[in-house]
Order: structure tokens, then C-alpha cells, then sequence
């Protein structure tokens, strides 16, 4: 199992390593830098290259950044947030993307597997209708969902049929409604719930068609602890497997509902050329997604009853 | 007692009652609240509600003191003394003086700074504090209105060190200015919040002002309507006639200083001819263009007609399709069924223009449809502003750019139009508008600055390097419960400190 992990670990620093070189290669070979998004910055080239480094070659401009990263510098941004270090534009934007991506996280674990009990070995409706709802994408269904609430409370306030809420209008109002918003339709969009529901699905046909829930059914032993231990393992490790994925949905649902997270904020550092704060953003997420796969390989490896088995 | 009662209430719920912002909408929020290092319209807008140059505009347009009190220009227009106004202070209470003026010509032209501003400063050879309320700059030439140049925002000198400012100093997001409005939150939803200095030595009514971050154009409009912000500094045109319908929505309408046009590219054949290049000119029907996308001032030249360098004498191009057909048939063309064709060759060209830029597509499909009625193939490409610098501005790698220049008070087209120009990627070269042009920008004096400038305008629009479109008229959005507005066309918020919010 130690080595497993350890397996686990170096392929993490490595996937980092190669998020780094990959990240920057691409920033160093699209056309354009972060001078040319700022206006009237042409005359001023010559010194801010200087100062951003943007004339060193590619190796060269890997090599000074891995160094910084050593000694903990992420370096500051360059126009986003011009002069900032890069860890304090991305350090509370990052907290609340995390609690947003983990609520999502449960929240389509939760009712995925809950639909699964219900619609697994059965014909059921339910389980088109969750492909229906999910299959739309992200981007659409938020845009879909602002529209429809703002016209609907719109037209009632004008027939006086009720006070202005507090959370009017979205996405502008920093209101509870408008996170429980952002993590229904993370969860729900872009094929995350159809994907769990179906995941569940299959693992569930699996473990009830296996002998020893055959065995319990037998002794008349109680079902759901065998069903859990042999379920949660591998869903976890098929969920970790999603998290870029939501990482994904998360670039563009921050953007529309101006959530102003981690995604919002990557959006911008591409577009700008910001290439310490993309950069900075891209290890961050890498990483998060990376150990949270670590933690899955290794609750599966402590949880699996199959390991005592074996051993 | 009986009357004491109500009347503490009254008073109790006054104290309690908070006065209600003015929120406002950018499409994305400042970077940086430095004045030294501002580059977008967002920062322009937030800057001018939180510091203050030595001159402002007055609603007139003209150059009026604002920090200084008085000024003498030197017989010799060499140099000038400014008295300042002593009752300043900065944000943080500090005596606004001489000082700070002395440092923000010597920071903004410090090398070091690399401050996108330092073309604003490069005229005063020197600036020194003769006392703590005088100013003496020294200039490099004579200057005729030295006055329109010091428009430029103060900054604190005792919050710097050295006048090698830093991008990276704490200023960025939390700014001491000498403006009506302080900076006292920079949110985590990107969102700021400014309040009413009380100690400001003039005077502003509105006691809060928010900035909002809203990234997406298309909502902005729908936002005002909700009565989720109270200004929307420019209206997409496609909502004017929503908001001119609203009854608690007023819509402003101001000019900004830029205009619209399409840009052949001099190196290439077959737009190195002039016949050529006049052919197309003719063959565009301008008004058409204009009417899907809004309302504005059609221009002959290089400047807009509010402008006082445009050449009124100059007149718009009108299309003139025979005329274009002889110019065409003048350069070697025939016309061969539908297409224009030279060495069998037909008449085909690329327009490019920017993805970000507002209504650009419906306008680029517009004049896509003209060309190809009147027998010329044209290819239509969007670019983000990169690919368009690259493209465009260095490689030179296209035929046609629908585009639009936009310029502050001093209108200087130096860059756009001389041989030698930063931004002349047309490839335009005249000799005689070069010698215009560097008087232009050589000469103090105004009178003689317009002639050239007319002189310039006149001399361009005759040899077509672009077609010269329109200037279009910009609209903010406001509240009705706001009044007493007045917008600036370039700083919006100039003239803020005289609205009032019901």
C-alpha cells in the first residue's frame, strides 16, 4: 500500500512539473503577451519586458519560475491585479471556490446515489429525465436559471404581488440564493449528476449480483453496511476522477453568476496574458485535484474489503 | 412633551437612515486605482472620483483650475508660477502642497515608474516648490495653454518614498487621493466602494459611490432596469429603445472623441492605387452601415466634427457606384459577369477587425454585402486584440480593418497618419502631411495648431489611406432619481460632485 501511494505521490509532483511547463510553454507560444491587452502600452514595451520578463526564452523563463516556486514565490500578477502577489489575488478567491467545488461535490454525490437505490434493476422514468436535466450544459442552465428567476420576480413586483427580495436582481445581490445557486447547478450541469447516477448505478447492479451480498442475504444479515463498504471505495475514486471536470464548469459559472472565484479569475489571467497569475491558479487547481485523487486512492486502498482479503 | 416624543423619533430614524449609493456598472473592475499606471476606461472613471489634477474641464470643455488657485504663464511662455489651493488635504488628513506637485511630474517622468502617463509630462523641463501653496514648471518650448496640459492626477508625496513608483506599492487598492470620494473598500466580489471624504474642500452631494463588476455587456442593461444600479455608463445601442421606454430611466447622450473607420493597407496591391482605394470609398453606403448599429456624426477626416481641427471645408464621401466603376476600369479592371477582375484575376480582399469590439460583426457583414453587390469578393475575419496587434499592427498582414481610433483632448493623429507614426500600420506616407504633422505637434500655439491640423485633414481625405466612417454618439444611463447630471464624454464623472440622488 506504502508504495502504491508513494507511486501516487511522485506522479502528483510530476503531473505539477508538467502543469508548469506545460502552462507556460502555452502562454510563451500563443500569439500576443500581456502588453498587448494593455492600451497605449506599446511605447513602454521595452521596459516592461524587462521588468515581466517576457523577453527570456522558454527554458530560461521555466527554469527562473521553478526556482521562485522553490523559494515560495508565485510571483505577482501583471494585469489583473497589476503588482500583487499572485498569492494574495488568488489565496480567499481559491477558499471560496473550494467550498463551492466541495458542496457541488456532495450535493451530486448525495442525490446521484439516492436516485440510484431507487431507480437501479428498474425501468424507470427518473433516470431519462436526470439525463435530460444534466445533459444541459453549465454555462446554459446558470443563464437559463438567472433569466427565468429575474423575469418571473420582476413581473410580480410590478403586479405588487411582492416586495422586492433581498436576493433581487441575480447575479448582482451577494445572497445566500445565489451560492446554493452556483452549487445546484455544478452538480447538476454538464453531465455531472446523469454521470454519478449512472456510475452508482452500475457499481450497485455489481455489488448486489456479488456472493457475499448473496451470502448476507442468506445469514439475513443487514444488506447496507455490505452495499456501503463495497460502494463508496470505488465511487470516490470515479468522483475524484470528475474533479477537473467540475474544476472545469467552475471557470465559466464564476463568471456568470460573479462568483469572482478562482475560475472567474483564470478567465481573466488568459486573456490578459497574465502569465504569473494563470500559472499560479493552474498549480493551485492541479495540486487540489491531484491530492484530492491522492485522498481517494488511499481511503479506496485503506477502505476496500478486498484488501484484508488479499493480504 | 407630547411633541418630543415624535420628534426624537424622527430624529433617532434619521441618524439610523443610511443615504443610498450610486452604483454603476463596469464591464470589468480596475486592476489598479494608481493614476500613474491607469490604462483602462474603468480606472480613467474610478480615478476621477478619488483625485484631482491642477486643472479640470469645466462643462464647456475649456481648462479651469481646480487644485491650483491661480496661475501666471511667463511672457516668454516658457514657464508659468501656480498658486494652489490651500484648504486640501489628502484623504488621510495630510496638508495637500507644492510638494506632491513637484513629485508627480518627477515620478510620472521617472523612467523607472514606467508610467503609461509619462507622455503627459515630457513637456515641463522642470517643476520646483517655490513655497508650500506655489509651483514654478519650466517648460521645454513655449507653451500657449500649458493650463490643457496639466489636467494629469496629483499624487500623495509622503506616501512614496522615492519618485520611482512602484505598481506593486500597497497604493494600488488602497489610494489616498484629494477628490470628493475616498476608497474605503476594495471587495471580494470585485465590487468598490467609495464614500464622501468630509473633509473635502469643495463640494459633492452624493455620499457613496459602488462600482460593480458585471462582465457581461448584455446584462448591464437588463440591471438598470431592475433598479439593481443607477448608471450604466454606455448603453449598447441594441438597448437603447428598452431604456428610452423605461420611465425610471433617463438616457444621456454624449460624444466621445473617436471615430470609426475602414483601413486599406497601403503596401498591398491593388490598394497602393489611389483609383482604387477611391472605388471602394465610393462604393460603401455609410448611412446605411451607420443605421443598424446607432446614431452618429458622419466625418470626412481624421477627427470628429466637434473637434475644433476638423476641416469643415472637407466634404463626407457619398457613394457613387458609376463613378467608382470608372475609377476601377481607370486602374485596369473589368467587370466580368458579377466580379471585378484584373488579369483575369478577380477583385478580392480580407477585412479584419477585433472580436471585443462592440458591434463591429453586424457592420463588418454590412459592408461584406456592399462590396460583393458591387462585384468585389470580400473575406471577413475577427481577431482577439493580441492576433490584431500581431496581425495587424506588426505583420501588416491584411487587406481592409474595420476599426475605430479613439483620442483625449489633444487629438494628436501624429501616430496614425505620419510616415514615421507608432500606429500608421496603413503604411501611409506624405511627405507633406509629415512636415503638417510635425509642426502640429512642435507649435504651442493653438491657432496655428488648428490650420495645420485643417491643413493635415484636408490633404488625407484626399488620398483615401481610409474610408473615413462616422463618430458614434455614446449614451449613458441613469436613474431618474438621479440630478443634476452632466457627463463627461471621456471621464464620465468629472462632474459628479454637483449630482444628487434622491
Amino acid at each position: 500500500m506504502a508504495l502504491a501511494l508513494g507511486r501516487e505521490a511522485l506522479g502528483f509532483v510530476l503531473t505539477l512539473l508538467g502543469a508548469v511547463v506545460l502552462v507556460q510553454s502555452l502562454l510563451y507560444f500563443a500569439p500576443g503577451d500581456a502588453i498587448d491587452t494593455l492600451p497605449n502600452a506599446e511605447e513602454l514595451r521595452p521596459v516592461l519586458e524587462r521588468q515581466w520578463r517576457l523577453g527570456e526564452s522558454l527554458p530560461i523563463q521555466i527554469g527562473s519560475y521553478l526556482w521562485d516556486l522553490a523559494q515560495g514565490d508565485l510571483r505577482t500578477s501583471l494585469v489583473y491585479r497589476p503588482g500583487m502577489p499572485v498569492w494574495e489575488v488568488i489565496a480567499r478567491p481559491a477558499w471560496r471556490s473550494a467550498q463551492l467545488l466541495l458542496a457541488a461535490t456532495l450535493l451530486a454525490t448525495s442525490v446521484g446515489v439516492g436516485l440510484s437505490f431507487w431507480t437501479q434493476g428498474r425501468r424507470h422514468l427518473t433516470r431519462p429525465a436526470v439525463w435530460a436535466v444534466s445533459i444541459v450544459p453549465v454555462f446554459l442552465l446558470a443563464r437559463l436559471m438567472i433569466h427565468l428567476l429575474n423575469t418571473t420576480t420582476w413581473s410580480m413586483m410590478q403586479a405588487d404581488l411582492i416586495a422586492r427580495p433581498a436576493w433581487f436582481a441575480l447575479p448582482l445581490e451577494d445572497h445566500p440564493l445565489r451560492w446554493a445557486l452556483a452549487v445546484s447547478i455544478l452538480a447538476i450541469g454538464s453531465g455531472a449528476l446523469s454521470e454519478i447516477h449512472s456510475e452508482s448505478e452500475g457499481l450497485l447492479r455489481k455489488i448486489r449480483a456479488s456472493g457475499y451480498i448473496e451470502a448476507a442475504r442468506a445469514r439475513g444479515a443487514p444488506l447496507w453496511p455490505s452495499i456501503l463498504r463495497n460502494l463508496l471505495p470505488p465511487l470516490t475514486v470515479a468522483i475524484a476522477s470528475r474533479a477537473a471536470f467540475f474544476v472545469g464548469g467552475l471557470v465559466i459559472l464564476e463568471k456568470i453568476l460573479l462568483l469572482n472565484g478562482i475560475g472567474a479569475i483564470l478567465w481573466q489571467a488568459a486573456v490578459s496574458r497574465d502569465y504569473p497569475l494563470a500559472l499560479g491558479i493552474t498549480l493551485l487547481t492541479a495540486a487540489a485535484v491531484g491530492l484530492f485523487r491522492l485522498g481517494a486512492d488511499a481511503l479506496r486502498l485503506w477502505w476496500d474489503p478486498r484488501r484484508g482479503a488479499t493480504a | 412633551m407630547t411633541r418630543l416624543v415624535p420628534a426624537t423619533l424622527l430624529m433617532l430614524s434619521a441618524l439610523g437612515a443610511h443615504a443610498a449609493p450610486l452604483r454603476y456598472a463596469e464591464d470589468r473592475a480596475p486592476g489598479i486605482v494608481n493614476p500613474a499606471f491607469a490604462t483602462s476606461m474603468s480606472e480613467a472613471r474610478i480615478n476621477e472620483l478619488i483625485f484631482e489634477g491642477l486643472f479640470t474641464d469645466s462643462q464647456e470643455l475649456a481648462s479651469v483650475p481646480k487644485l491650483a488657485e491661480r496661475a501666471e504663464v511667463a511672457a516668454d511662455k516658457r514657464s508659468m508660477v501656480i498658486g494652489l489651493r490651500r484648504e486640501v488635504t489628502w484623504h488621510d488628513g495630510t496638508v495637500f502642497s507644492a510638494d506632491d506637485v513637484v513629485f508627480t511630474i518627477k515620478a510620472l517622468q521617472d523612467p523607472r515608474t514606467a508610467s503609461p502617463e509619462m507622455g503627459r509630462v515630457e513637456w515641463i523641463a522642470n517643476a520646483e516648490a517655490v513655497d508650500p501653496h506655489t509651483v514654478k514648471l519650466t517648460f521645454h518650448q513655449p507653451e500657449f495653454a500649458p493650463e490643457d496640459k496639466l489636467h494629469f492626477k496629483i499624487l500623495p508625496a509622503h506616501h512614496f518614498r522615492d519618485t520611482a513608483i512602484s505598481r506593486s506599492d500597497p497604493f494600488r487598492n488602497r489610494p489616498i487621493g484629494t477628490g470628493p470620494w475616498t476608497l474605503t473598500s476594495y471587495n471580494d466580489d470585485n465590487s468598490i466602494t467609495l464614500q464622501r471624504y468630509r473633509d473635502y474642500w469643495g463640494d459633492a452631494r452624493i455620499d457613496e459611490f459602488r462600482m460593480r463588476e458585471v462582465a457581461d455587456k448584455n446584462y448591464q442593461a437588463k440591471l438598470i432596469v431592475y433598479e439593481s444600479i443607477e448608471a450604466l455608463v454606455r448603453v449598447l445601442p441594441r438597448d437603447l429603445a428598452t431604456l428610452q421606454n423605461d420611465r425610471k430611466v433617463e438616457l444621456y447622450p454624449y460624444q466621445t472623441n473617436s471615430w470609426w473607420y475602414v483601413g486599406f493597407n497601403l503596401s498591398r496591391e491593388p490598394m497602393d492605387d489611389p483609383r482604387v482605394r477611391q472605388a471602394l470609398a465610393l462604393m460603401v453606403d455609410v448611412p446605411e452601415l451607420l443605421a443598424p448599429i446607432g446614431t452618429g456624426d458622419r466625418v470626412s477626416g481624421p477627427f470628429v466634427p466637434s473637434s475644433p481641427f476638423y476641416n469643415h471645408d472637407v466634404p463626407v464621401l457619398e457613394q457613387n457606384i458609376e463613378r467608382a466603376a470608372a475609377l476601377l476600369r481607370e486602374a485596369g479592371f473589368e467587370r466580368d459577369g458579377r466580379t471585378w477582375k484584373r488579369d483575369g484575376q478577380p477583385l478580392a480582399l480580407r477585412i479584419a477587425s477585433q472580436k471585443n469590439l462592440e458591434t463591429a460583426q453586424d457592420v463588418v457583414i454590412n459592408l461584406q454585402t456592399q462590396f460583393q453587390n458591387q462585384g468585389v469578393r470580400v473575406e471577413a475575419t475577427f481577431l482577439d486584440i493580441s492576433d490584431w496587434k500581431r496581425q495587424i499592427w506588426t505583420d501588416r498582414d491584411y487587406d481592409l480593418v474595420l476599426s475605430l481610433w479613439t483620442f483625449d483632448r489633444n487629438e494628436d493623429i501624429h501616430k496614425q497618419f505620419h510616415s514615421s507614426g507608432s500606429r500608421n500600420f496603413s503604411g501611409y506616407a506624405n511627405p507633406e502631411v509629415d512636415e503638417l504633422l510635425d509642426k502640429a505637434k512642435a507649435t504651442t500655439d493653438p491657432q496655428e495648431k488648428r490650420a495645420l491640423f485643417r491643413q493635415a485633414h484636408a490633404k488625407i481625405a484626399q488620398e483615401q489611406p481610409m474610408v473615413f466612417l462616422w463618430t458614434l454618439d455614446s449614451y449613458a444611463a441613469m436613474t431618474t432619481k438621479a440630478q443634476n447630471v452632466v457627463i463627461h464624454p471621456f471621464t464620465f464623472f468629472t462632474f459628479a460632485p454637483s449630482w444628487t440622488l434622491r
